[in-house]
């Protein structure tokens, strides 16, 4: 497919074309250029304006193509080809679309001492507006647990791999029951 | 061979066979017992998997956040032994000791040992081996029922030939179950996650996304284009304000820390009435609890004027408003571009609203604005439509009585963080698509006038279809691309989204941000984007009147998005398709945080912005002689 279907018939780069005017390029071109013709045709050339042809025979194609076009150009930084969009040929200062990241990037994950200060500011007014039950329910089997261990193999190497991994089913199924913090 | 023997040969086959397959289940039941710790956890896993309709995925992610009391306990048995074989010993010696007591608990040997002794001495037992146990129990768990559930759609398990489909149908059930118990948890689902994601809800069911037990979209997925389908009732505006709200707070978020401009959130409602303006209050409520400064409802409590768009825009924004017809009609309105282009375009600058720009469409006006010397051809225009300016004054007068004067001003975009647009698409069709363009141009102007603070902008259309028929939904998504605005849309049903199935099928394939479908009788096209995906169809052949254990495999495609099961779909339940995949939302219902400070109950009253003193210019250079009609009236020389 031609990087500018509309080069490629021959038709200004503009997104308002009606389908007449598409049709009649490229009638145009394939007359000229068919592989059935006696002088053998150009089918390079004619390949490339059916392509084009089929971009652009739509409304929705054309203008697809045209955003594309001045999307390439803010690219480069080639303004001046498109002075109706880029007015003093330079970028009115639209935002161009980020892309969708699949996972947030690492920096977001990192947690600052000010996050970590507020964090356990909001922890009693979240206990108290979330579900304190449950919460103290889990708290207490937790706790309850870890003391059972502790009785039950003190000093032993498992006693605080069983007493993390209760913290940590406390933690991971108890923040649900925190309401969420201000502005969230 | 003699029958005897041919008879004796099979029954010794099918014996060994039957010898095999017990010794097999033997060995593994001696292996459970042995490593019962191991079979207990793995046990619990698996029973909990299959009653709460877990996927494996939740199992392995168990099995792995217990790892850390596995490193925790190698460290501690580093710590105490100095060397990790002598850890590992111990923890071997700890299962070796628990056995004569757990086989005097299970053995009954109650005069060797006491019960309670027995049942502390294996919880000791247990809670020594633990560390280990647990995350190696979590993770076979979260094979076998991954295999379990293999087998079962493959048609390898299941007693009859229907196990595939009430196993289903069933885990639907359980996932539906658990997805909701989470969404109503307070804090499992709040407006703004972890690394800027907007939660949505609970995830009932994946296939070929990635499983979360809260579903959570990017906030840069609303920055794309969107489309929401789901008929009435099926909880699309639930979801609509839960993305709007996180997509605020997330740029909200950005812009304090600095990474970005402020949010500016522009809804519009197509269906207004009541129903709107409670969606409006909705929203306005959990945008002040996400932290928004100002919300506003319009028409009713504050007013945009249209004239503040460029001359140019504005002109052709006017002519677009008005109906104009096609054939002999194209002369007309052809003239009609002309003298508004002419109106608005005059030296002076553009009027300052309804009443100044319909004194402009006179032609004694016209005439003086332009009879400068310098735009000669812009006169000749003037002198030539003169006849025609009665009629577009009138036109133009109704279309501006009929429109009211919420557009005609005070008041910007930028005043507001939100602004929330009644349009009554239902009551008054044809003047809220006039109304729609007008706002979708103020939009456009917004996210790109150099002169304005540069904001973030998410365009959002409920109900488009009331308000489509002059601002195509393809047109909207051309626009919202070229700005660099997100733009998101919903419909009620597939063919609420477009004019002609071509353009339906170019808006669904073109919304990159994702398409949610909710309960909709027609959803087939919108889940055909979430492809198919390979699956093993198994058939099992009929013995008589009972299913016998032969049969056949073959790789056939199955939905991504299964239609009925969208057909299915409750109140509140989503299907997101993006990528080629699709995961089903139970939807969260929307709530601020109760946290939030001072969160305003009523909006302040909008700072009263009048017009400054801007008088209508006066046409330059001034008229060579005074008409004596002016001062005296017609015929009064």
């Amino acid at each position: 497919m031609s990087p500018n279907p509309f080069a490629a018939l021959g038709l200004p780069e503009r997104p308002d074309l009606d389908d007449e005017t598409v049709r009649a390029a490229w009638r145009a071109i394939a007359v000229a250029t068919h592989p059935d013709r006696a002088d053998g045709g150009d089918l390079a050339r004619y390949t490339q304006a059916t392509a084009a042809f089929h971009e652009l025979n739509t409304p929705w194609g054309r203008s697809e193509a045209y955003a594309d076009l001045v999307e390439q150009a803010r690219r480069e930084g080639r303004y001046n080809d498109y002075p109706e969009r880029y007015p003093g040929s330079t970028d009115p200062g639209t935002t161009p679309l980020p892309t969708i990241p699949a996972r947030a990037p690492l920096w977001l994950h990192l947690v600052s001492p000010w996050r970590l200060v507020f964090a356990v500011v909001w922890l009693p007014p979240r206990i108290r507006r979330g579900r304190p039950l449950r919460l103290l329910i889990r708290a207490a089997v937790a706790a309850g647990l870890s003391l059972a261990v502790l009785t039950l193999i003190p000093g032993d190497p498992a006693a605080p791999a069983d007493v993390a991994v209760l913290i940590t089913w406390f933690v991971l199924t108890g923040r649900k029951d925190l309401a969420p913090p201000p502005e969230r | 061979m003699s029958i005897w023997s041919w008879l004796k040969l099979s029954a010794g086959l099918w014996l060994l066979r039957k010898a095999v397959r017990i010794a097999r289940w033997l060995l593994l039941f001696v292996v459970a017992v042995v490593a019962w710790p191991l079979t207990l956890v793995t046990a619990a896993g698996y029973v909990t998997a299959w009653r709460r309709g877990w996927p494996p995925a939740r199992l392995r992610g168990a099995a792995a956040w217990a790892l850390t009391g596995a490193g925790v306990w190698l460290l501690a048995a580093a710590l105490r032994f100095r060397a990790w074989r002598t850890a590992a010993r111990a923890g071997v010696r700890d299962w070796q000791h628990s056995w004569p007591r757990v086989g005097a608990l299970f053995a009954g040997h109650w005069g060797q040992v006491w019960p309670h002794a027995a049942a502390l001495a294996t919880a000791r037992a247990f809670v020594l081996l633990a560390p280990a146990a647990v995350p190696a129990g979590l993770g076979l768990a979260a094979v076998l029922w991954a295999w379990r559930k293999y087998a079962i759609t493959t048609g390898l398990a299941g007693i009859t030939a229907s196990a595939p489909i009430t196993f289903d149908a069933r885990q639907w059930r359980r996932q539906v179950g658990t997805a909701k118990d989470l969404t109503e948890a307070p804090g499992a689902v709040p407006l703004l996650g972890r690394g800027g994601k907007i939660p949505v809800g609970g995830t009932i069911r994946a296939v070929g996304h990635r499983w979360d037990p809260v579903f959570a979209l990017p906030s840069e997925a609303c920055t794309r284009h969107m489309v929401i389908v789901g008929a009435t009732g099926s909880g699309k505006t639930n979801l609509m304000i839960r993305l709007q709200a996180g997509w605020f707070t997330a740029n909200l978020d950005a812009a304090r820390a600095g990474r970005g401009n402020r949010p500016l959130l522009v809804v519009l409602d197509g269906k207004g009435g009541r129903d709107s303006r409670r969606k409006a209050d909705r929203t306005r409520r959990l945008l002040y609890g996400a932290g928004a400064g100002r919300v506003v409802v319009w028409p009713d409590e504050a007013a945009l004027s249209m004239w503040d768009l460029p001359p140019r825009d504005l002109a052709v924004l006017l002519y677009q408003m008005i109906e104009t017809g096609t054939g002999a009609a194209a002369y007309y309105a052809d003239v009609m571009q002309a003298v508004l282009t002419l109106a608005v375009t005059a030296p002076g600058g553009p009027p300052l609203n309804a009443t100044s720009f319909l004194d402009r469409l006179d032609a004694k006006w016209l005439a003086r604005a332009w009879n400068d010397g310098r735009h000669r051809r812009e006169a000749a225009l003037a002198h030539a439509a003169a006849k025609h300016l009665a009629d577009i004054q009138l036109r133009l007068a109704t279309l501006l009585e009929r429109l009211g004067p919420s557009l005609d001003g005070p008041g910007t975009l930028a005043d507001a963080d939100a602004w929330y647009f009644i349009l009554e698409g239902t009551r008054e069709p044809s003047v809220a698509q006039a109304q729609a363009m007008a706002l979708i141009e103020l939009a456009a102007y917004a996210a790109t006038n150099p002169y304005g603070e540069p904001r973030a902008m998410l365009l959002a259309v409920d109900d488009y279809s009331a308000v489509s028929g002059r601002v195509p939904l393809s047109n909207l998504y051309e626009r919202g691309r070229s700005l660099g605005i997100g733009v998101q849309v919903s419909a009620q049903s597939w063919q609420g989204l477009g004019a002609t199935e071509d353009e339906r099928y170019r808006i669904a394939a073109t919304a990159d941000g994702g398409v949610w479908v909710m309960q909709t009788p027609h959803p087939e096209p919108l889940t055909a984007l979430a492809g198919k995906t390979r699956v093993l169809e198994t058939t099992r052949k009929l013995a008589g009147k009972s299913w016998g254990d032969e049969g056949t495999s073959r790789e056939q495609r199955a939905w991504t998005a299964d239609p009925d099961l969208i057909r299915r779909l409750s109140i509140g339940q989503a299907c997101y398709i993006h990528h080629g995949g699709a995961t089903f939302v139970q939807v969260a219902r929307p709530k601020p945080s109760p946290l939030t400070l001072l969160p305003p109950s009523a909006p302040e009253p909008p700072p009263v912005q009048l017009p400054g003193p801007r008088h209508e210019p006066a046409p330059w250079p001034p008229p060579a002689s005074v008409d004596l009609d002016d001062i005296f009236g017609p015929g009064a020389v």
